[in-house]
């Protein structure tokens, strides 16, 4: 087995390599390892890298290779956001109130990947506990854009949407409350899905919201997140919200055709709620043209404004948050960072009379929702209005000022995939959503893996 | 916005207080446009619950009893309960007969503790 004959593979391609003995994950982990050495400096996508452990866990991928085992993600190197739990090994959520913190148990999701034979090669920078970022106050700084490093990632994913566009790991764990695997993806011009609600389970997952949190697979394409989730989804007892969802290979299921599927197109989302500039409207349009050239019958479709499934997601996320960090924001206030601090005190203000208004207009909204998945397989828009801006654009109220077209899919508890949908004559990545009816997830990422091999989004990389 | 800071138990610097009605002000917008005036009737919709995903999967064999409909002689034995008569709502009996015991023991536990962090704020 030798090194890497691309620079660049996916996971299903190194996965192919190393089943056939082409490739030795040895020399994969090490390749990259290299390269992270060389280009994270300037992206500051990783908190730790886990060279030891990653070392110790390619060899071991190697002897199963020689030892006759297969597995899609045998031997394959992944990143995880610093909110999921890893046994021995720190785990911060990007704050200092968490700089000590060592884990004894792994999270049931990095258990699940681990079984399958992946490697962890570290932990990803993310905002500080998935909301407040990005933040130059914290003991580590803010991930940066590959793609342009003065530009913003995107969050709160943002080491994981970083790292996976470097091509520093194959693939990434991040978590989703109001955007925050798609945000990233959108930004950095990779694949993220945010699944069903209950379909991957977020036992030793830091929480934010815990009634809108989701944890989900980032990589290159929808095809290496079909593999991801092959080993992410099952029934977990220990999280209240899983549920034994759909027995299906998603890696088998995104092969089919799309010809007769029923696309809906949210015009209005990106053309009225948040109006999405010209490159973005060209891209979304061009997206529906190559649907349609799959065979897709698209049409318009309508959901109620972004606004109201922001207001319900903003709403919840606020108190929520606070309520998790009630006690140590009293006796530690000074050690979150200010973008935290203005983003989750709020929360210490709604009165329980609101947020159970937030609850009940969410039941609507999924109800809405649902009822538009009758005419349609799935629903087509923007993740983002524009591309990445420069991180020196970034407000601490953002989350509040500007409504998120992301969160509709959190609020609605339905699977949502964010791929890339082309770049800007700049290039700069920009996003395209795809939503499915809740249990849709093979369906999103079906869609989502011929686009991407229609449109050929994915042989552009960053020059770094 | 003082009343409201020690009523939550917060001390915070005038900078801090600044960011603090920076978001305030977003969040109350949001808030405001919130449907308030619901139907009494509407109190169900805080429940919520997916579709199964495929009629061929059998559900998990732990959380179900709360699901089963209520007997006549689960009925029967909550009334038997004197502690309970206080706490269960009158109108909807469930078989989830241990949950409103513990929440009135969370609810005795709790009193203490607000007044004490109230008396902090002070």
């Amino acid at each position: 087995m030798t090194g890497l004959s691309t620079p660049f593979p996916t996971i299903a391609e190194a996965g192919q390599m190393i089943a056939a003995k082409r490739l030795s994950p040895v020399e994969l982990v090490k390749d990259l390892l290299a390269r992270i050495t060389e280009i994270d400096p300037r992206l500051n996508a990783f908190l730790q890298v886990t060279e030891r452990q990653a070392l110790a866990a390619a060899r071991a991928a190697e002897r199963a290779v020689m030892a006759g085992k297969r597995s899609p993600l045998l031997g394959i190197p992944l990143g995880y956001k610093d909110i999921y739990e890893t046994a021995g090994i720190r785990t911060t959520a990007h704050s200092r109130i968490l700089a000590d913190n060592v884990p004894k148990q792994d999270a049931e999701t990095i258990r699940r990947l681990h079984a399958a034979g992946a490697v962890m090669m570290g932990k990803l920078a993310t905002h500080e506990f998935a909301i407040g970022g990005p933040s130059f106050d914290l003991p580590w700084p803010p991930a940066r854009n590959p793609w342009d490093p003065r530009r913003f990632t995107g969050g709160s994913s943002s080491g994981s949407g970083a790292a996976v566009a470097a091509c520093l790991v194959l693939g990434a764990l991040g978590s989703d409350t109001g955007g925050s695997i798609r945000l990233p993806a959108a930004y950095c011009g990779i694949a993220g899905l945010k699944p069903t609600p209950g379909l991957v389970s977020r036992r030793g997952v830091i929480p934010l919201a815990p009634s809108l949190d989701t944890a989900g697979p980032m990589a290159w394409t929808a095809q290496d997140c079909a593999i991801l989730l092959d080993a992410l989804a099952g029934y977990d007892p220990a999280d209240p919200a899983s549920v034994p969802g759909p027995t299906v290979s998603y890696a088998a299921a995104i092969a089919p055709p799309l010809r007769g599927l029923r696309v809906g197109l949210l015009r209005r989302f990106h053309e009225h709620d948040v109006p999405a500039s010209p490159e973005m409207l060209q891209m979304v349009n061009r997206a529906a043209a190559t649907l349609r050239g799959l065979g897709c019958k698209v049409e318009d479709a309508t959901l109620p404004p972004v606004q109201d499934y922001n207001a319900v997601g903003r709403v919840i996320i606020s108190a929520e948050a606070y309520a998790l960090h009630e006690a140590t924001l009293k006796t530690r206030l000074s050690d979150y960072s200010r973008v935290f601090r203005v983003r989750v005190l709020a929360g210490a203000l709604v009165r329980a009379a609101d947020y159970i208004a937030a609850q009940r207009r969410r039941t609507d909204l999924i109800a809405l929702t649902s009822r538009a998945f009758e005419k349609f397989d799935v629903l087509l828009t923007v993740p983002t209005a524009g591309t990445a801006p420069l991180l020196t654009e970034q407000r601490p109220d953002d989350g509040f000022a500007r409504p998120l077209l992301t969160t509709v899919a959190n609020v609605a508890a339905v699977p949502s995939l964010v791929v890339c949908g082309g770049f800007t004559p700049a290039g700069l990545p920009l996003g395209l959503e795809i939503m499915g009816p809740a249990w849709g997830d093979a369906t999103v990422l079906r869609v989502g893996h011929h686009f991407e091999l229609a449109a050929g989004t994915r042989s552009r990389r960053p020059d770094l | 916005m003082q009343l409201l800071l020690s009523r939550a138990g917060l001390v915070l610097n005038p900078g801090q207080v600044a960011d603090l009605v920076l978001a305030w002000r977003q969040v109350a917008g949001l808030i405001a446009s919130l449907p308030h005036d619901r139907p009494l009737a509407d109190d169900m919709a805080l429940v919520f619950r997916l579709p199964p995903p495929a009629p061929a999967v059998a559900r998990p064999a732990t959380g179900t009893p709360a699901r089963k409909p209520a007997s006549p002689k689960a009925k029967a034995s909550a009334k038997s309960v004197p502690a309970r008569k206080k706490v269960v709502a009158p109108k909807r009996a469930t078989p989830k007969t241990a949950a409103p015991k513990a929440a009135g023991k969370r609810k005795a536990a709790a009193k203490p503790a607000a007044r004490k962090s109230a008396r902090r704020g002070r």
